[in-house]
């Protein structure tokens, strides 16, 4: 059983008959640590942890503001599609003056406008773009400091497990699958990762 | 529900209770009637929602108000597209957009009244150079759907408006 | 709500409902006419000066105009509260319906009011033949279409809709069981034409659509495959269709080394007309008056009355209104999607069902994909022969499939339309179309823009521009030698109506710097992309052959002109269109232009009976005795008949009121004796400055030339109406002794400040009935020079420059016909690059689709300054003005098709072309 309903599919699951389709979302778990003793090599077991947590940072959640380029992605696919108005990061990434994220991207989701909001949404930096890049790639990226805004890892950990942007990626509002498990069970992986050494898988 | 007070085109409404997942489209349309603010997508994508927002700082912007809850502009001062024309008298604006021919169906020109209102008003306090204005204009108005038009008559009245007064709005060459 | 008897139609329907379009009498606060009479007398009038539009002053401030815009509060007379509805539409067309569950809604967001097709059987309400289906899916059947309605739920406050609204788009609340799979339902229906032409360009045609009719099928074969009857050189139509189609077929057939055959096959896609104001009406049965009140926004006004008063005709009684006022309102855009719509049926139930209530119905963005009509996404096969010496087209077969969606709708109009289409600009000797349009469980499909012949003339145009690249020949020199001249025969076998133009605009194309730098252009490209430049050219169908114009024009005693008429304003300036005809006459641009209106001309009296398409000629030669008789009465806006028919009333009307009003008027103020030869040279007056001139007399103002004519009791006010059927019906009436021939079936005049009086019509010369059988003898001609640059690595496409030329008569309003011409291209980019619905499933029917998911071309997709437009003058100071808002689209497609093909070597040969299949194209 490594499926979740999220919450809100939970709803759409008390309708016996309702078909498949419409806003029901399935998300994905995440294994937790404890499942990754059986590797013997801490090494290994550290790459293999992060590999668990870069179902998180690879989902499209997380990615679609992670772009490669100027531009965030929507949809719930892989193959998604670029942002609908074309918005661009701007000098902030806040977006540009003409058009600001937060025009339309409220203090908190507005499931009546099918609209998702965060206090402070933005795009990632260009430095952190995770747009068709490997978990490897990704760990290389976040580990860099002259990537990661001059961070340890232990900052970033941090970030990644507490912040509360990130976090909306477990809570993005009807109609958008969030990202696997829990933001407490990616920071459990994440501690994992670094209690085993931060070591990146080889792809 | 949640006690809500707006200035609109200058007239204050509220303090009224209103419901949280109420959107401020609905709010400007079926409380009080103010049609002028079009309802296109409601899913922010065609702007003719769109309104000014005059933020305390002095700075002003366009925001759309169909994903946006009422209560989010709690203590906000708007402008909607009927509060444009003074006694009757429309803006420049308004003015460049009829005489362009600009729009067509007239269903998205709200938005467009908005947009280059506000983006007029920011060129006032940082004019840009001439080289910079066909950019800046197509920017400005990408958020905004036109079906009829292909643009080009509502870009021309914004710069026809802007080169009739290029002290104001650009810098020197 | 009184309605005073001037302003009020007395059309008795069979079902014995008046369907009195009425307008609301004046009060205090403006009513609904007021705010949709435009400029208004009092108001800053832009297009008084010759700058902006009748309706610019209102849409600029946010006025309210659209049927979107208007609550019961609004209407003088309604009740003060408004309730509103929500239809909800069906997300499965597999499985059995089973019924709602509304569990979900919480007390509070519940329904006051549940329809349902039982309810409606209950209540006796009928489906009008063009609607055809059930109005409701009725449980235990499977949905015949994604997007069925299923109930329609009538919430008492705006709060419980709204709260109701969001529970059950996120949590759809319909019950499905057994699977069935989609139903299989038979084809809407399926032409043949087929042309074979003499031998030489004077000779007859051997056969053709014109002569023989048109052919269709003896039956169906897996449902979508018409079967055509067997061969017969001498049998009925249909056999001697296929004998002659076989034949042309099995010429394209046979090797040949002096003639090129290319066999292409080409499909589009499906999209949504995208008119952004998404439907809605708002309406209120007044049960103790047993009146409906109905506000709506359609392009086919008298249609939807009609359609109104059919559906409650055989009701029950407290479901049979004695009289429904419908009221029209300004559109936000339609481009054809607005014709013929079932919506309005669905806002009177509303009403018939909640008695006492004014019910709203509208569709948020969600719904209209899911619910509004689409384009039809067609499949052809094109075979088509050249001579390699000459480059001269032999033979054409193709076959076109559309996709109709769940209703009939239009689809077999379209169908017979495209293939009218199907030989373009060219002259053809031999052409075997057949055409099907079938069912499916996707939106249904119908009129937009185009109707048919993008997708055709688009499948033909990439085509010929292969067959110029295989022949060796320039593809302009190519479309030259094979253009259809003046006078020759189109697929269908009769001629277009005035000069063919296609000549000039293959000159214009030719000459400009787009084509002359093609070359240079593309040796230019920087590294990375690629540039190509493609051309292409159209000629398009405006008209439909059941053409009507009812128009209304009077001049107060202060020279200020007033126009009614039923054409629909979306957004065309149709309104200071008609202004600007009328003033060509009068002098002076009218200060109040009421348009979509069908009422306001009860003094003509017209009656009508069978349908204008396939009336005979001996039923058309009895019925046409009756002074009063006409073909059809009022016709939708739609197949670009706003600037050539929509208009020609107003003139025509103008004219009159000119001759018989202000002429004589003027012969008083010269002090000229109407048996002064002068009197006679009326012609010879001209309009200057807003004053009356003629030689060696002193110019004189409107106004007191109105004035005397109120004073004299001349001529003050004109009702006209006209048919077209590619061809004016004319008549002859008498006014003031004298005879007045012209292009109208039916006149009335008004004296002074007096009554309108109908005046009898005599020697009328309706079009014959053999005209049903053109395909179109309207058309204008337009061609599209474009440059693309496509960036290999991404497969991005950008325009870099593009350019349109059109010919279309003469111009009422040059800024609109620019504006269309911009906006047609913006669509056209779309259409090409962006626009896309999946038909089924994954399709809008699923209820999910929006902006965003779905994409438009934005300012920057079409920068300003890309394209450059041009209109050819007119032949003539006089030539009558024609339809071009549809032409101005279609040459942009194919012309990109081709600019990308010149770019990558790649022919596309579906829609859209997207940047992964540019992409993959350039690895």
């Amino acid at each position: 059983m490594n499926l979740l309903v999220a919450r809100i599919a939970a709803v759409g699951l008390a309708f016996a008959a309702v078909p498949a389709v419409a806003v029901e979302v399935v998300a994905g778990s995440l294994t937790a640590p404890a499942s990754f003793a059986g590797i013997a090599d801490a090494t290994a077991r550290s790459a293999a942890l992060f590999n668990e947590a870069a179902k998180v940072m690879t989902h499209p959640r997380c990615v679609n503001c992670h772009p490669v380029g100027d531009r965030p992605f929507q949809g719930d696919s892989a193959a998604n599609r670029p942002h609908q108005p074309p918005v661009v990061r701007g000098p902030d990434g806040f977006g540009a003056a003409t058009m600001r994220c937060a025009s339309c991207h409220q203090k908190a989701n507005f499931d009546p406008g099918r609209m998702p909001g965060h206090e402070h949404w933005h795009l990632a930096p260009a430095s952190m773009a995770w747009q068709g890049k490997t978990p490897g790639q990704i760990c290389q990226q976040v580990k860099d400091p002259a990537r990661n805004g001059n961070r340890t890892i232990a900052q970033v950990v941090e970030h990644m497990s507490h912040d509360t942007l990130v976090g909306w990626a477990w809570a993005p509002g009807v109609g958008r699958t969030p990202a696997p498990g829990t933001q407490a069970e990616f920071a459990a992986l994440l501690d994992a990762w670094v209690a085993t050494g931060a070591a990146c898988p080889a792809s | 529900m949640t006690s809500f007070t707006i200035k609109i085109n200058g007239k204050t409404h509220g303090p009224t209770e209103v419901r949280d997942d109420l959107s401020m489209n609905d709010y400007l349309r079926e409380y009080l009637g103010m049609t002028g603010t079009k309802f296109g997508c409601g899913a922010a994508q065609c702007l003719a929602c769109a309104v000014i927002v005059d933020d305390p700082d002095g700075t002003s912007r366009t925001s759309p108000t169909c994903v946006v809850p009422a209560i989010a502009f709690n203590g906000q001062s708007i402008r909607t597209v009927e509060g444009h024309a003074k006694d009757g008298e429309l803006s420049e604006l308004q003015r460049a957009f009829v005489t362009h021919f600009s729009f067509q169906c007239g269903y998205c020109t709200a938005g467009f009244v908005n947009e280059g209102q506000v983006l007029l008003e920011r060129l006032a306090k940082q004019p840009i150079a001439r080289g910079d204005l066909d950019k800046t204009i197509q920017d400005s108005l990408n958020g905004h759907i036109c079906r009829c038009t292909g643009y080009v008559k509502y870009h021309e009245a914004i710069r026809d408006v802007v080169l009739a007064n290029d002290q104001r709005y650009l810098t020197k060459a | 709500m009184s309605v005073t008897r001037r302003e009020f139609v007395k059309l008795v329907t069979s079902s014995g409902i008046v369907l009195s379009l009425s307008r609301l009498s004046d009060a205090a606060e403006p009513t609904f006419r007021t705010r949709e009479t435009l400029p208004g007398s009092a108001a800053f009038n832009p297009s008084a000066m010759g700058k902006g539009r009748v309706d610019g002053m209102a849409k600029v401030t946010g006025a309210k105009l659209y049927a979107s815009d208007f609550r019961a509060a609004d209407l003088p007379g309604w009740p003060a509260a408004t309730s509103h509805a929500l239809l909800l539409r069906a997300n499965d067309a597999t499985r059995r319906y089973e019924g709602l569950d509304l569990s979900k809604l919480e007390p509070g967001m519940r329904p006051t009011v549940v329809v349902t097709e039982a309810d409606v059987k209950r209540a006796g309400i009928r489906v009008p033949d063009f609607y055809k289906g059930d109005l409701f899916c009725p449980v235990g059947t499977t949905p015949i279409y994604l997007g069925q309605p299923v109930a329609l739920l009538i919430f008492e406050t705006f709060d419980a809709y709204d709260r109701a609204r969001v529970v059950l788009r996120d949590n759809p609340p319909y019950k499905f069981g057994a699977t069935t799979g989609p139903a299989v339902l038979p084809p809407y229906g399926s032409n043949r034409f087929t042309r074979v032409a003499g031998a030489t360009a004077e000779a007859p045609d051997v056969f053709s659509p014109l002569l023989a009719g048109w052919a269709s099928p003896i039956g169906y074969k897996k449902a979508e495959i018409p079967l055509w009857a067997q061969a017969k050189q001498r049998g009925n139509t249909n056999a001697r269709a296929t004998f002659y189609g076989e034949e042309i077929r099995a010429e394209l057939a046979k090797a040949d080394p002096r003639t090129l055959v290319l066999d292409r096959n080409f499909t589009t896609q499906s999209i949504d007309p995208m008119f952004l104001e998404p439907e809605s009406g708002i309406a209120w049965y007044d049960a103790g008056k047993k009146a409906l009140e109905i506000v709506i926004g359609v392009q086919s006004p008298g249609e939807a009355g009609e359609t109104l008063a059919d559906l409650f005709g055989e009701a029950r009684g407290a479901f049979k209104p004695a009289q429904i006022n419908a009221h029209f309102a300004y559109i936000g855009g339609g481009f054809g999607g607005r014709d013929h719509t079932p919506l309005p049926m669905y806002v009177a139930l509303a009403a018939m069902f909640y008695p006492g209530h004014a019910v709203r119905l509208a569709h948020d963005r969600y719904q209209q994909f899911q619910g509004g009509i689409k384009r039809h996404a067609f499949k052809m096969r094109t075979v088509m022969s050249f001579d390699r010496a000459s480059g001269k087209m032999r033979a054409m077969a193709a076959d076109h499939q559309l996709d109709g969606g769940g209703l009939a709708n239009f689809s077999i109009n379209v169908a017979d339309v495209a293939a009218g289409s199907a030989t373009g600009i060219y002259d053809v000797p031999k052409a075997d179309i057949t055409t099907v349009a079938v069912h499916s469980r996707g939106v249904t499909a119908g009129s937009m823009r185009g109707y048919g012949t993008l997708q055709a003339m688009t499948a033909l145009e990439v085509l010929v521009d292969e067959a110029a690249t295989q022949l060796k020949i320039d593809p302009i020199e190519l479309r030259r030698r094979n253009a259809l001249p003046t006078n020759g025969r189109t697929n269908f076998g009769n001629t277009y109506e005035g000069v063919v133009r296609t000549p000039e605009i293959l000159d214009k194309l030719e000459a400009h710097a787009i084509w002359r730098d093609r070359a240079a252009e593309k040796g230019k490209a920087s590294s990375g992309w690629a540039v190509g430049t493609g051309v292409a050219c159209v000629t398009k169908d405006f008209g439909t052959g059941a053409d009507c114009t009812l128009a209304r024009v009077e001049i107060a005693p202060d020279g200020t002109i007033s126009i009614d008429s039923d054409v629909v304003e979306m957004g065309t300036a149709i309104g200071t269109a008609l202004a600007n005809r009328a003033a060509y006459s009068l002098g002076a641009v009218s200060t109040r232009v009421s348009v979509a209106r069908t009422d306001a001309y009860d003094a003509l009296g017209l009656v009508k009976s069978y349908d204008p398409y396939t009336i005979t000629q001996a039923q058309q030669d009895v019925a046409a005795r009756n002074p009063r008789w006409v073909p059809e009465i009022s016709s939708p806006s739609s197949a670009s008949v706003g600037a050539h028919i929509g208009t020609h009333g107003a003139n025509e009307a103008a004219r009159i009121l000119f001759r018989y009003g202000l002429w004589p008027a003027a012969l008083d103020l010269w002090g000229l004796a109407h048996s002064d030869p002068r009197a006679q040279q009326w012609a010879k007056a001209k309009w200057a400055g807003g004053k009356l001139t003629f030689p060696a007399l002193p110019p004189l103002a409107l106004a007191d030339v109105a004035a005397k004519a109120h004073a004299r009791k001349g001529v003050t006010g004109v009702m006209v109406h006209g048919f077209n059927r590619w061809a004016w019906a004319s008549a002859t009436f008498s006014i003031d002794g004298d005879a007045w021939t012209a292009d109208i079936d039916a006149l009335a005049v008004r004296r002074g400040g007096g009554e309108f009086i109908r005046l009898n019509r005599r020697a009328v010369k309706f079009p014959p009935t053999v005209f049903n059988r053109f395909s179109t003898a309207y058309t204008a001609a337009a061609g599209s020079l474009v440059r693309v640059e496509i960036e290999r690595a991404t497969g991005n496409l950008r325009i870099a420059k593009a350019y349109t030329v059109v010919e279309c008569g003469s111009v009422l309003v040059p800024e609109a016909v620019e504006g269309q011409m911009e906006g047609a291209f913006a669509m056209a980019v779309g259409y090409t690059l962006l626009e896309n619905l999946p038909l089924y499933e994954d399709g809008p029917g699923n209820g999910r689709w929006n902006l965003g998911q779905y994409v438009l071309a934005r300012a920057s997709d079409v920068p300003a300054g890309t394209l450059d437009t041009e209109i050819l003058p007119p032949l003539r100071p006089d030539d009558h003005p024609k339809g071009m808002a549809e032409v101005v689209m279609i040459p942009v497609v194919p012309a990109i098709l081709a600019a990308i093909n010149d770019a990558i070597g790649k022919r596309f040969d579906t829609l859209p072309v997207t940047p992964s299949m540019l992409k993959g194209a350039t690895a």
